[in-house]
């Protein structure tokens, strides 16, 4: 109803309807586009860093602007570009592969993007607000305290608020995907995007607690006065870092596991091959999620935790390598035989088996505790995480933008271009990182600002920098064809790519806003493959057709958004110039307004969420009649 | 917009949820009266120091287990149906909250004087 008018209506409502939607596949566009330019911004702050270390003796960047740099290269890639990419992709499939017409949520789904959003932005306001946090994206507690200025907690804040969105998100995933298939859709059969979904959500469950409590301690110790990790007053400092590797490593898997889902569906598609070792595949992907929290020692183990401990989480860590390595044997034999299809997602695919892997080895090697000791805090640490986030879960969110692009936006990107992009990236992405494995080995800290002449470090970090700018090659040709895609606008039809497998495949493009005219009966793992080889290539209704019950859209989220943004400047000023405040603010003016400006955004957020909770929103239904008339515009419209 | 537009209930259904209801709310009343019994026990024990204290904690702690069983399956409905995968979470999350805390006590606190 208010969807159908709204095509054709001006910017303002547009820009309204994107405010207040519920939808989510409009959500899905709002976390690309918002987790798309964290991205750039991610990458605008990776070449300055590899600008400043191209040469020895570099003064491009000062000691503390390149702290910052690092600082908010990695907290932005982690919590504001890949996290939210990986959401976008999630909220443009599960509903359609589960048959279900939104999530169980629809109204968090749009509070958490939004709340993503202004986390986002508030986190980036402190470039022009006195400076970035500077302790690194692990914000170590001592460090983080003794750090000068806000800039620190522009980080605590700022995750927070946008940590909150993503808690409500995992939860509101996990919810639709446990109760909303449809029917014929066992678990069994659910592809391995959503069971990957299933499993990242539930890590978020269980993870994103631990890091809000010690994000929590740590505002507590900078702006209101509490000793948690102030050592002189009896606090204890390691604990932020078990705190936070308990919610950063999982972290890790919630990354990667939805990437993992991402390849599993393009290898099936393109090597036109049913999944090799499906329920492997499930149970891995759940055992790598258990395992996931069994681990987390594993980034302290140089911290002196003692043998005991050590030896333990070493154990445990190189565990997780077998559900790993049951993985990529079954990728690898699912397109073993299979007739291929080289598209750009395929491509991107097939470089992500290796790339990975690599990540991974080095990772066994860093779970061998003695040897860590030498790794520890060296390059080669950086070498083997961007491995496997680069090469696992920027290669996923590349492919899976070209693969999933026409049901997000109704057109193919351009194949060619396409290809120029991954060519730049893969060549680009070993070329930076491969390099940087043996900087480590050599000796080269990470997270220093320079090094001097005549250490042997020069060719292999100008090497390392030639291909960070291949990298930014292949990003700006991707951008270029997006705005070539985005301004022929050649609409496709259903299952552009001819071989789709899986329920969001089945529905005419554009995706109605309902999704599904008749909620599908699933019949088999891949639902529209077996349509096609078993029935007449279309879904079968499990319903009659009928009336169906809809949210409607709402201006809530966004403005219980806007009150955190707005408390957290209050919490952040609160303690300047306070007797009883840390060192890093206690010299600067005291602001008076500060509580008030706390308290009227809290306000603000109770106040819409008590409207949210008083005032009756019973959404609306879409009739029979409509979707006739839409099924019957279908048909007249031929393909 | 639109109203929801429920079908009124049949006569038997309205009677069967009424049955099904009464049986619920008596479920809730003994497992509340169990509970506050437990508590004015607890309470007591502590209070009166009639057993030594090293008996009185784990009564205290079984009964707080007790309670909080109680707790989940009366009154926050483990009990019925579709509630696997609640029980699930809840039993993973007991786990890991239950690592965490026996290797921070060990690591973090007895550990550094151990060594
Ligand atoms: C086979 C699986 C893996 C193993 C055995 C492994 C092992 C490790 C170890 C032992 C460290 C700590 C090294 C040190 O600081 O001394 C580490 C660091 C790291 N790993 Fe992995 N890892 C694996 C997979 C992954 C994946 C899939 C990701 C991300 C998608 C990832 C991201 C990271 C990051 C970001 C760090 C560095 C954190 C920091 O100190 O800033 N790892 N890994
Ligand atoms: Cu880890």
């Amino acid at each position: 109803m208010a969807q159908t008018s709204a095509r054709k209506q001006g910017v303002g409502s547009v820009i309204w309807e994107y405010l207040t939607t519920v939808d989510h596949k409009k959500i899905a566009i709002l976390y690309l586009i918002a987790g798309g330019f964290f991205f750039v911004l991610g990458g605008i702050e990776a070449m300055l860093i590899r600008i400043q270390l191209a040469v020895p003796n570099n003064d491009f960047l000062s000691a503390g602007l390149f702290n910052e740099m690092i600082t908010m290269h990695g907290t932005t890639m982690i919590f504001l570009a890949a996290m939210p990419l990986l959401f976008a992709f999630m909220n443009a499939t599960v509903p359609l592969q589960i048959g279900a017409r939104d999530l169980a949520f629809p109204f968090l789904n749009s509070l958490g993007v939004w709340l993503f959003i202004f986390g986002g932005i508030f986190l980036n306001l402190s470039w022009f607000m006195g400076g970035a946090p500077d302790a690194g994206w692990t914000s170590y507690a001592s460090l983080s305290i003794a750090s000068p200025g806000h800039g620190i907690d522009f980080y605590a804040l700022g995750l927070q608020i946008s940590g909150a969105g993503t808690l409500i998100t995992g939860i509101n995933f996990a919810t639709t995907i446990i109760t909303m298939r449809a029917p014929g859709m066992t678990y069994m059969r659910m592809p391995l995007m959503t069971w990957t979904t299933l499993v990242a959500s539930v890590l978020i469950v269980f993870a994103f607690p631990p890091l809000t409590i010690g994000i929590f301690l740590l505002i507590f110790d900078r702006m209101f006065g509490s000793n948690f990790f102030i050592v002189e007053a009896g606090g204890n400092t390691i604990i932020w870092e078990h705190l936070f590797w308990i919610f950063g490593h999982p972290e890790v898997y919630i990354l990667i596991l939805p990437a993992f889902g991402i390849f599993s569906e393009i290898f099936a598609t393109f090597a036109r091959k049913r999944l090799f070792g499906y329920s492997a595949m499930v149970f891995a992907t759940v055992l790598i999620g258990f395992f996931g929290f069994m681990v987390w020692a594993h980034h302290m183990f140089t911290v002196g935790l003692g043998p005991t401990a050590n030896a333990i989480f070493a154990v445990a860590t190189m565990a997780i390598a077998v559900p790993t390595g049951i993985k990529i044997f079954n990728w690898i034999a699912t397109i073993w035989g299979g007739s291929i299809e080289f598209t750009t997602p395929m491509l991107y695919a097939l470089a992500f088996i290796p790339s990975f892997t690599m990540g991974g080895v080095t990772g066994i090697m860093q779970a061998a505790a003695p040897a860590d000791y030498q790794y520890h805090d060296s390059y080669f640490i950086v070498a083997h995480f961007h491995y496997v986030i680069v090469g696992g879960v920027v290669f996923a969110l590349l492919a899976g933008l070209h693969y999933y692009w026409p049901i997000m936006f109704n057109t193919m990107l351009n194949e060619t271009l396409g290809k120029i992009t991954f060519w730049f990236f893969f060549i680009g992405f070993h070329m930076t990182f491969l390099i940087q494995h043996f900087l480590g080995l050599w000796g080269m800290p990470r997270r220093v600002f320079t090094y001097l002449d005549g250490q042997g470090y020069n060719a292999a970090n100008m090497i390392s920098t030639i291909g960070a700018f291949l990298m930014a090659i292949a990003v700006i040709v991707l951008v270029v064809n997006i705005i070539i895609t985005l301004v022929k606008n050649e609409r496709v039809g259903m299952d552009p790519w001819g071989d789709g497998r899986t329920l969001e495949w089945s529905i005419p493009l554009p995706v109605p806003y309902y999704n599904f005219a008749q909620i599908p009966l699933v019949r088999g793992l891949d639902a529209y493959w077996v349509e096609k080889k078993e029935g007449n290539g279309k879904m079968m209704p499990s319903e009659s057709l009928g009336d169906f019950h809809m949210p409607n859209n709402s201006i809530l989220p966004v403005v219980m958004s806007l009150g955190l943004f707005i408390a957290a400047f209050g919490a952040m000023y609160f303690p300047d110039g306070k007797e009883w405040a840390i060192d890093a603010v206690s010299g600067l003016d005291t602001k008076p307004w500060a509580l008030p400006v706390l308290m009227i955004g809290l306000a603000i957020t109770f106040v819409s969420m008590g409207i949210r909770s008083w005032k009756d929103d019973l959404g609306y239904y879409v009739t029979k009649e409509e979707v006739e008339r839409d099924l019957e515009e279908l048909e007249r419209g031929g393909k | 917009m639109a109203e929801l537009n429920q079908e009124p209930m049949t006569k038997a259904q309205l009677e069967y949820l009424r049955r099904q209801r009464t049986r619920e709310m008596r479920q809730q009343l003994v497992s509340f009266g169990l509970m506050i019994f437990l508590t004015f026990i607890a309470f007591g024990l502590a209070g009166m120091e009639i057993i030594p204290a090293q008996f009185t904690i784990p009564i205290v702690l079984g009964f707080a287990f007790i309670q909080v069983i109680l707790q989940f399956y009366y009154f926050m409905h483990m009990k019925d149906n579709g509630h696997q995968f609640a029980k699930l979470f809840m039993l993973t999350g007991f786990y890991f909250a239950l690592a965490f805390c026996v290797t921070f006590v060990y690591i973090v606190w007895i550990g550094a004087p151990v060594n």
